[in-house]
């Protein structure tokens, strides 16, 4: 029993626990707050930092990909589709279970997460939550590219 | 009394009444959560959570008794709005006080609970049931400790005036502390403690909210109730947590800060002695319900009978002999 | 005027699916008398997720394993560490050590971060909300551990057949360190907040009795079966993996209380106990981690071909933060599913002792009761053929429901 109030009374006086990411109190309207936010009227309260090797949101170098498929065979949740026509793949982040699997497995280092993890939307297969290209990834294992119309290189 | 300044004035009463009993539950609210080490609510959010009572849907489930069902919420308010009026706020005399004293008072406290012992019975609900039965057997089991409080006090005032003790005027003249010696300021402060206690168990908080516990009965009285029937209920529920503070305020601290200042106008005293009257409410708020609640577990409710049924009462009929052995000595 | 006999008549009310005392559906159908539980009758299915389908027909073995991973949110460490043990056995891949090591620091961070949550969930069943907040922001330390070591706060994605993925390079020590010794100063204060508090006790002692015979009778595993006296832990009498290094003895109450009553404060000092004893694991193994690879089969196209020419059997136990917790797997040569896969988990075992556990509580124990006992559907959603305890088939209707209520107060007015 005292050990509760003495917790209690010495919580009362200390600044509280929570990170008040975004901001303090619910807005009454979360648009217009987007906006004040946008316009720099309100800034929100940063998270908590994130770690380094934070398994976020993929993003995938298209022209990197060599097409081997091996992303594909290991995605647990089949997030992953195989596009055969162009040899690439495609992600839904609404599937993904940032196991990073496909990270660890990709030959050429063409799959990164990143630190992204806000990542809530009204439609599974928004334009944010489908990876057709992130663009270059720092990083990647750069693969010869292949001569204009010749087949595509094998898979390690 | 003019009956038109009755009814306006009773009005007035419940208006005010809910108005600063919201504003004291956001208060606890937002106290009771730095002691949690959380940020919280903050503090108009009791009136942001009426007003979207008041927006939604008001559901009646298939098998209830729909009169009964949708007359309990008003006849908890309309009966907590009444405790307002026999009960001095802000430092003045009750809007009634002629017409009733503090064993009126105690009955009234009762008509609230009923209310919502009908309405969770109404509600065609076992979890509703069980919360009804709970809530009946709080409410008998406090009534014990709160009669022998209040008898404790009226004895000892019935020795210095021949008024009635039980009115809430003759009380605040006669402040009890000034009455006794020690002996019998220890057993005032007895008192005082039980009827904190019983605050609590009248507020429906931890440790004695069995009746509507979130985690084992889903709710329980109050499960079935949504809308606008809900709101009430809310309302007559901060209210009574309000008027039972000012019942503490009013039997065991009922000074007015005027006098003291030397300060004379009606006006001036008035509002000096209303501003004070909210920092007692605080006071006593603070120390029955938040501090208690933010450091207590449930009790069962076999628990709680037998707390205030043999502890609490043991407790007061003790104060109560001390005041009467200080009554003796100083004799 | 002859008084004619009167019987009283139980009344039922459902705990469940979808209820304030339960974190995860279940459905418990309680015969109440007044306020006193009669009987108690539990029904599970409402998790089921047909994962042991997919593993057995649609994913290869490797994503059999991040599957397998979310059995269970709190507990996704032990069913693929159990897996992947079963499939070890049964493809015959050797683990290296440094592996091993690796894999029990993830279960025993595990085991903390379970504990901990476990107790607030307690806490917030005997409406002691300040206790609830205060051991989840404890907990928030460990929280933030897992992620810095293993890249997400609950799931830590860290094992794969033949090893791990990740390994514990020398610049994380030092904040793994800086962990435990929070933990270990926070301990005291943790212990006295649930053991010596008067309202925590007086809604916990003498309350949920599992006596020592029954734990044993109706094979009560974990923590539970422990609070009861029953000194069976898996790390104890089967050590696997990097435990048979270290010696790790079962937790029972009497070793702070001196007797064992097996109510839910004996359960509390068990868990309480067992997360001390998980900092001084993660603190052994830190020590002693040997140098060398990580994984035995690098790349994943070898590591996926042989464990489709891969044929035998192999069983996996792990003491999950619940219990026992048993895989049986069966690989063919040339599936590229596994052919059979069946997961035991440790709450379906203990779900069969919630009767006799239940019998004579008050309907106010009845959450916090079951809540000791740690039950974790998700997990133990995982049986196929039957989904229905007792066997007992008697559904009451609204109807039949509401006469028994609305029977229950006449008779309480009468």
């Amino acid at each position: 029993m005292w050990e509760a109030a003495r917790t209690i009374l010495k919580q009362l006086f200390q600044k509280p626990a929570t990170n008040i990411f975004p901001a303090k109190y619910a807005p009454e309207s979360t648009l217009s707050f987007l906006d004040m936010v946008a316009r720099e009227e309100v800034k929100l309260h940063p998270p908590v930092t994130i770690p380094p090797n934070f398994r976020g949101k993929i993003a995938y170098d298209r022209e990197n990909c060599s097409g081997c498929q091996q992303c594909y065979k290991v995605c647990p949740t089949r997030a992953i589709e195989w596009l055969p026509e162009e040899k690439k793949i495609k992600i839904f982040i609404s599937r993904c279970c940032f196991c990073a699997q496909c990270v660890d497995v990709c030959p050429v280092h063409t799959l990164a997460m990143t630190e992204e993890f806000l990542l809530a939307n009204y439609d599974k297969y928004a334009d944010e939550l489908v990876i057709i290209d992130s663009g270059e990834l720092p990083g990647s294992v750069k693969r010869k590219k292949p001569a204009a119309g010749a087949a595509e290189e094998p898979a390690e | 009394m003019n009956l038109v300044i009755i009814i306006f004035g009773s009005a007035l009463l419940v208006f005010i009444g809910g108005f600063f009993g919201m504003l004291y539950r956001g208060i606890d609210r937002k106290l009771v959560a730095h002691m949690q080490a959380r940020v919280g609510p903050p503090i108009v959010q009791p009136f942001r959570d009426v007003r979207k009572l008041l927006m939604k849907e008001n559901i009646i489930p298939d098998g209830a008794i729909s009169w009964l069902f949708n007359a309990a919420p008003f006849l908890a308010l309309v009966s907590t709005g009444s405790l307002l009026l026999f009960i001095p706020l802000f430092g003045q005399p009750a809007l009634l006080g002629t017409y009733g004293d503090m064993i009126l008072v105690l009955y009234l406290l009762i008509i609230p609970s009923l209310a919502f012992v009908l309405g969770g019975f109404a509600s065609s609900s076992p979890y509703a049931t069980v919360g009804a039965q709970r809530e009946m057997i709080i409410m008998m089991s406090y009534e014990a400790p709160l009669a022998v409080v209040a008898l404790g006090i009226a004895w000892r005032i019935s020795h210095v005036t021949a008024a009635n003790p039980f009115l809430m005027s003759t009380i605040a003249e006669y402040p009890i502390w000034s009455l006794l010696g020690p002996v019998g300021v220890i057993g005032a402060l007895l008192m005082l403690f039980t009827l904190i206690v019983v605050t609590v168990g009248e507020a429906a908080k931890v440790p004695f909210d069995i009746a509507e516990a979130e985690t084992e009965i889903a709710g329980g009285l109050l499960v079935e109730y949504s809308g606008r029937n809900l709101s009430l209920f809310y309302l007559s529920d901060v209210i009574k947590a309000f008027a039972m503070s000012s019942l503490v305020v009013a039997l065991f601290i009922p000074y007015n800060l005027s006098p003291l200042l030397g300060i004379t106008s009606t006006v001036g005293g008035g509002i000096i002695d209303g501003l004070f009257f909210l920092v007692k409410v605080f006071v006593v708020m603070f120390f029955s319900i938040s501090l208690i609640r933010a450091g207590m577990a449930r009790f069962k409710i076999s628990q709680a009978s037998t707390v205030y049924v043999l502890a609490m009462t043991m407790v007061a009929l003790v104060g109560m002999l001390l005041v009467w052995a200080d009554f003796v000595i100083r004799m | 005027m002859i008084q004619e006999e009167t019987k009283k008549a139980t009344y039922t009310i459902p705990v469940g699916p979808i209820h304030p005392a339960l974190k995860e559906p279940v459905q418990l159908m309680l015969e109440i008398e007044g306020e006193r539980v009669v009987d108690t009758d539990v029904r599970v299915g409402q998790v089921h997720r047909s994962i042991e389908w997919l593993g057995m027909n649609r994913n290869n073995p490797v994503q059999s394993l991040y599957v397998a991973e979310r059995i269970c949110g709190i507990c996704n460490i032990c069913h693929p560490f159990c897996l992947a043990i079963a499939v070890e056995q049964a493809a015959n891949i050797t683990v290296p050590d440094r592996a091993e090591y690796i894999r029990v620091i993830a279960a025993e961070m595990e085991r903390i971060h379970s504990h901990l949550l476990w107790a607030g969930v307690a806490a917030h069943e005997i409406g002691f909300d300040t206790v609830f907040y205060r051991t989840w922001q404890v907990r928030e330390e460990i929280m933030d551990l897992i992620e810095y070591v293993f890249g997400n706060r609950v799931t830590k994605a860290v094992l794969q057949f033949g090893g791990v993925r990740r390994d514990i390079t020398a610049e994380q020590i030092p904040r793994i360190r800086k962990s435990l010794d929070y933990y270990k100063s926070v301990f005291k204060h943790l212990r006295r907040v649930f053991l010596e508090d008067k309202t925590v006790r007086m809604r916990t002692r003498n309350v949920g009795v599992l006596s020592t015979e029954d734990a044993l009778k109706l094979l009560a595993v974990g923590p539970s079966g422990r609070a009861s006296g029953v000194p069976k832990d898996v790390r104890q009498d089967q050590p696997y993996s990097a435990y048979a290094d270290l010696n790790v003895k079962a937790i029972t109450p009497d070793i702070i209380t001196g007797t064992v009553v097996g109510d839910v404060y004996d359960r509390i000092i068990v868990r309480l106990l067992e997360v001390k004893q998980a900092v001084e694991i993660i603190e052994e193994c830190i020590e002693r981690m040997p140098e060398g690879p990580i994984m035995s089969e690098p790349k994943m196209p070898r590591l996926l071909k042989l464990l489709t020419d891969a044929a035998g059997e192999g069983v996996g136990r792990v003491e999950a933060p619940r219990g026992e917790d048993i895989h049986y797997v069966r690989l063919e040569a040339g599936q590229s599913t596994l052919a059979t896969w069946k997961v035991r988990a440790p709450t379906y075992v203990n779900l069969v002792a919630v009767p006799t556990i239940l019998r004579g509580m008050q309907i106010a124990d009845v959450p916090i009761t079951f809540a000791s006992l740690d039950p974790c559907m998700s997990c133990t959603n995982r049986v196929l053929v039957t989904d229905r305890v007792t066997g007992r088939k008697s559904v009451m209707g609204y109807e039949e429901l509401h006469r028994l209520s609305v029977e229950k107060t006449k008779e309480l007015q009468r």
